[in-house]
């Protein structure tokens, strides 16, 4: 069968600013941040540089609090936040218009939900802040976990630890999690797990996690090893006084009879919640969540319908951050993210209307599937800038379709537990890695026919017990179907097993050798950012 | 020591995967149900009229075909049966049951049926997908029953019209516990100071009632259990005795390494050992609880699996290593993985800390290939290493 082929568009609009970028990135092999920002014409230079001011700001008043300049002292992956300005520019390289300012305003309410987080971690810790009373209602929980069993909670704050301290911090700093999986390997962990909880238990070993809260929800998240990294850490936590509850979720979460055994399980961590922190559940906030959880499963579909088209807005790294942090950071519990949702959904039918493009031609339309390497995600920024090839969603963004019950009802009253049990199954990342090969494989093709892709960038983490047990089916499949299946292997959060240009390099050859294309922007087919934050 | 009449016997029976008793059965006109895990209950798949096998792969060399379609970065357990799959060495199975606990081995059933490796010509035959509890809870004890129901019993009696009636169950929990009953007899020698049994041949009794159809196994069990009452140990002096803890060792070298390292193998806590797996399940008449129940109650709640995730259970398998290990008289643990074994990497870490901190035990944490011959030198120098420390240890009086 004969490959497919996307249509080609010229952008019939000239970029402003520069035209090529890799003459930014530093050749001393030393230096951490691009030599210069980048220009973007006047217009686009002065929002951007507003938009760093309203980051500084945030920096600023975060540190202004006596307890979060400690927690810089305390703990050593607070230095990745030095990194925060440079972490935008990596997101916005090239972007102008409308895409520029969706990936403002979708990355700035990331910055400052984060750094919420981070102030509330530290005014609980018993390590800074250590206010005793705040910590009474402060529910850990975990990182890739969905916090739906926490909706109905008005004064109980869920604290997503490991989100601060491993999840962005990589984003901010490559080498921000080898330290804490070389402590986890001189305990005794072997090498070849994966490196996200991986590094999560380095953290707990290392006495290196904010501790505080009344409890700890643990949830069987992505992966065999993060489930079974819960075990120490939850040991870790007994020793600290801090109880914890382990919440199931079924694997195979798509089908009917292990709906019940979910719900069951959110019912009884939410007993276990009500029990610890002594508040009692809400319905009414219950459903108020609900609907915001809603609003924003809508909101995506439509984000998807536009990317659908010649002229996505809303794509890239930006886009999956954003859902990641709304849907299981938040899932509905912050008044916050509506706002900011039509803020981008008014830019998005805008670019979309004005057709404008983040590159001078699109050649590929490409679906990202498998797990990002978390400290090269900005890439698929790079891959428009340098082969012209359009990320139109990723794997992690591809999470739940369905409405659940926003109405109080008695009936809806028990059926959302049984929602909240499928949000949790449904978890993202979890949702394709498991659940039976369909919802990976299979339906990964349907989105291909959706999307109208000719190609699919194969993000192959090797410590991905679950989407490398797929390859050979990857790959047999893609060629019946005519869709190029670009492999990219890395190891997630640990640049010293695959360094972020050999990531590179593997996309380079494939459209280099394969493919036999020129980049759009032959300055930045190799960077030396092997030393940069 | 004289050699076990049927020992010959049991070790060639092990050196194929489609072995002599599976013909027999077959020849019977029986069902076979393939399975690719512990915590499935093996009760329900040994029904009158069927028999379960659980897949291993004996003398596996290369992987080539399997780790095309799963990397070289899965655990070499998976990689081997999808191999032997696919080169069609469980074509005598009428169906495969997994069990959706550690992912690579639900990715290695996904690509057997996905390659139609094992239903060629058989119209009946079919691919089930279970989900495990997570947790041995009364919750997880529900899950259990409605998984078995629609994923085993199912799908048994409406392709083969297998009696899946709580007579049916009951009779063959009877025979489940007959042979384990006879295996828990004959390893209970492990725990004499000059055993007369060795942690070898102990295995490959063991291995063998998972691997081939268990009730052509009882007559030739039974006369092993008598034979060994009067077996004359022969008085070596090994110079440790060890339990083995982790995950699955279906390979009787591994075994034997040990052994032949002058180790006494005195306890099985792995995948394919006797320890819980050969754990009569006790049925309690006045419980009220039908046999079903009560069956689906024992693996929820009697399981060691690393996969098992509610705390009690966590700190719990410690403990019934402990208990073992003291049972057994071992002077030292070795916690042992597949490697690329996610679960019981995290395990074996927190196992062999414990383990030493909590309990006082020399630990020894390896991981190993699937097929022991592939590494056999560095894991004897391994053992070797961990004997000696062991018997520095007792020289300097246990410091």
């Amino acid at each position: 069968m004969a490959f497919r082929k996307a249509k080609k568009i010229i952008n019939p609009r000239r970029r402003k600013g520069e035209q090529t970028f890799g003459h930014l990135y530093p050749t001393d092999g030393k230096s951490k941040v691009l030599k210069r920002r980048e220009w973007k014409g006047v217009k686009d230079t002065f929002y951007d540089y507003t938009r760093w001011l309203y980051i500084m700001s945030i920096l600023a008043k975060f540190v202004a609090k006596p307890r979060n300049v400690k927690a810089m002292f305390r703990y050593r992956w607070m230095a990745n936040y030095l990194a925060v300005p440079h972490m935008m520019d990596k997101f916005t390289l090239g972007l102008r218009d409308e895409p520029l300012r969706i990936t403002h305003i979708a990355m700035n309410f990331v910055i400052k939900d984060i750094a919420g987080l981070m102030d509330d971690t530290f005014r609980g810790d018993r390590n800074t802040g250590n206010d005793e009373e705040f910590s009474r209602h402060c529910v850990l929980t975990d990182e890739n976990g969905m916090t739906a069993f926490m909706m109905g909670f008005d004064e109980t704050k869920a604290i997503l630890r490991e989100i601060p301290t491993m999840f962005v911090a990589n984003l901010l700093t490559q080498h921000s999690a080898e330290h804490y999986i070389d402590v986890a390997q001189e305990y005794g962990l072997p090498g070849d797990v994966c490196p996200m909880p991986e590094t999560e238990l380095g953290l707990s070993i290392d006495d290196d996690l904010p501790v505080l809260g009344c409890c700890a929800v643990q949830i069987n998240t992505t992966c065999d090893g993060s489930m079974m990294g819960n075990g120490l850490i939850a040991k870790r936590l007994d020793e600290e006084g801090i109880p914890t509850y382990q919440l199931a979720a079924p694997i195979r979460h798509r089908e009917d009879d292990v709906q019940e055994y979910a719900a069951k399980e959110i019912k009884a961590a939410i007993k276990f919640t009500e029990e610890m922190s002594g508040e009692k559940w809400n319905w009414k906030r219950y459903f108020e969540c609900a609907d915001r959880v809603n609003n924003t499963t809508r909101n995506r579909l439509e984000w998807l319908d536009v990317n659908s088209t010649d002229y996505p807005q809303f794509v890239g790294a930006v886009f999956s951050l954003y859902n990641d942090t709304n849907y299981l950071g938040n899932c509905g519990r912050s008044p916050d993210f509506p706002p900011i949702d039509r803020k981008i959904m008014k830019l998005v039918h805008q670019g979309y209307k004005r057709k404008t493009m983040m590159a001078p031609e699109y050649r590929h339309r490409c679906i990202v599937w498998g797990v990002q390497p978390q400290y090269n995600i900005h890439m698929l920024t790079w891959m428009i800038n340098c082969w012209g090839v359009l990320p139109l969603t990723d794997m992690l963004s591809m999470v739940n379709t369905r409405i659940i019950a926003d109405e109080d009802t008695a009936e809806n009253r028990e059926q959302a537990y049984y929602d909240m049990g499928w949000l949790n199954e449904n978890m993202i990342m979890r949702n394709r890695t498991h659940g039976g090969y369909k919802v990976l494989v299979d339906e990964l093709w349907e989105f291909c026919e959706v999307m109208n892709a000719d190609m699919v960038m194969m993000w192959e983490h090797m410590s991905c017990k679950a989407l490398v047990g797929m390859h050979g089916m990857f790959e047999e499949q893609g060629r019946e179907r005519g869709i190029h299946v670009v492999w990219v292997s890395h190891d997630l959060c640990d640049p010293r097993i695959t360094s972020r240009q050999s990531i590179r390099d593997q996309f380079n050859q494939y459209m280099r050798t394969v493919l036999r294309e020129e980049p759009l922007d032959p300055t930045i087919e190799n960077i030396p950012d092997d030393t940069m934050w | 020591m004289k050699d076990l009449k049927y020992l010959m016997y049991f070790e060639d029976l092990l050196q194929s995967a489609h072995n002599e008793l599976i013909r027999q059965a077959k020849d019977e006109g029986r069902i076979c149900a393939a399975f690719t895990c512990e915590n499935l209950p093996e009760p329900l798949m040994n029904l009158p009229g069927m028999f379960s096998v659980r897949l291993f792969a004996p003398h596996t060399t290369s992987t080539d075909m399997a780790s095309y379609y799963m990397t070289s970065l899965l655990c070499e357990t998976s990689r081997a049966l999808l191999e032997r799959s696919i080169e069609g060495g469980f074509n005598y199975a009428d169906c495969l049951i997994a069990a959706d606990g550690c992912t690579m081995m639900n990715r290695a059933a996904e690509n057997m049926a996905l390659l139609h490796t094992m239903d060629e010509g058989k119209p009946e035959f079919f691919y089930e997908f279970m989900e495990i509890p997570l947790k041995a809870d009364e919750n997880g004890l529900e899950l259990l029953k409605l998984q078995c129901r629609n994923h085993i019993l199912g799908p048994l009696h409406e392709k083969y019209g297998i009696d899946v009636s709580d007579e049916a169950i009951r009779k063959a929990v009877e025979e489940h516990n007959h042979v384990c009953r006879l295996i828990r007899e004959i390893g209970d020698f492990r725990r004499e100071d000059d055993p007369r049994i060795t942690g070898y041949e102990f295995h490959i009794l063991t291995l063998a009632t998972y691997v081939a159809p268990k009730y052509l196994l009882i007559d030739k069990l039974e006369e092993t259990l008598e034979e060994l009452k009067t077996r004359k140990p022969d008085g070596k002096k090994w110079r440790a005795r060890v339990a083995v803890v982790g995950s699955e060792i279906d390979d009787t070298g591994m075994i034997k390494l040990i052994e032949d390292c002058d180790t006494y193998v005195c306890a099985d806590r792995f995948c394919f050992g006797s320890m819980p797996g050969r754990d009569p399940i006790v049925i309690d008449e006045d419980s009220g609880e039908d046999i079903f129940t009560q069956v689906c109650r024992h693996y929820t709640m009697q399981g060691q699996c690393p996969r098992v995730m509610n705390m009690e259970k966590v700190y719990g398998r410690k403990q019934y290593i402990n208990d073992i290990a003291k049972e057994y008289k071992a002077d030292g643990i070795i916690y042992e993985q597949i490697k690329f074994c996610d679960p019981w990497a995290y395990e074996r870490m927190m196992g062999s800390v414990m383990l030493r901190d909590n309990y006082g035990f020399p630990v020894l944490s390896v991981d190993r290939p699937y097929n022991i011959e592939s590494g056999a030198g560095q894991m004897r120098t391994r053992v070797q290493a961990f004997v000696e420390s062991i018997e520095i240890k007792k020289l300097q009086g246990g410091k």
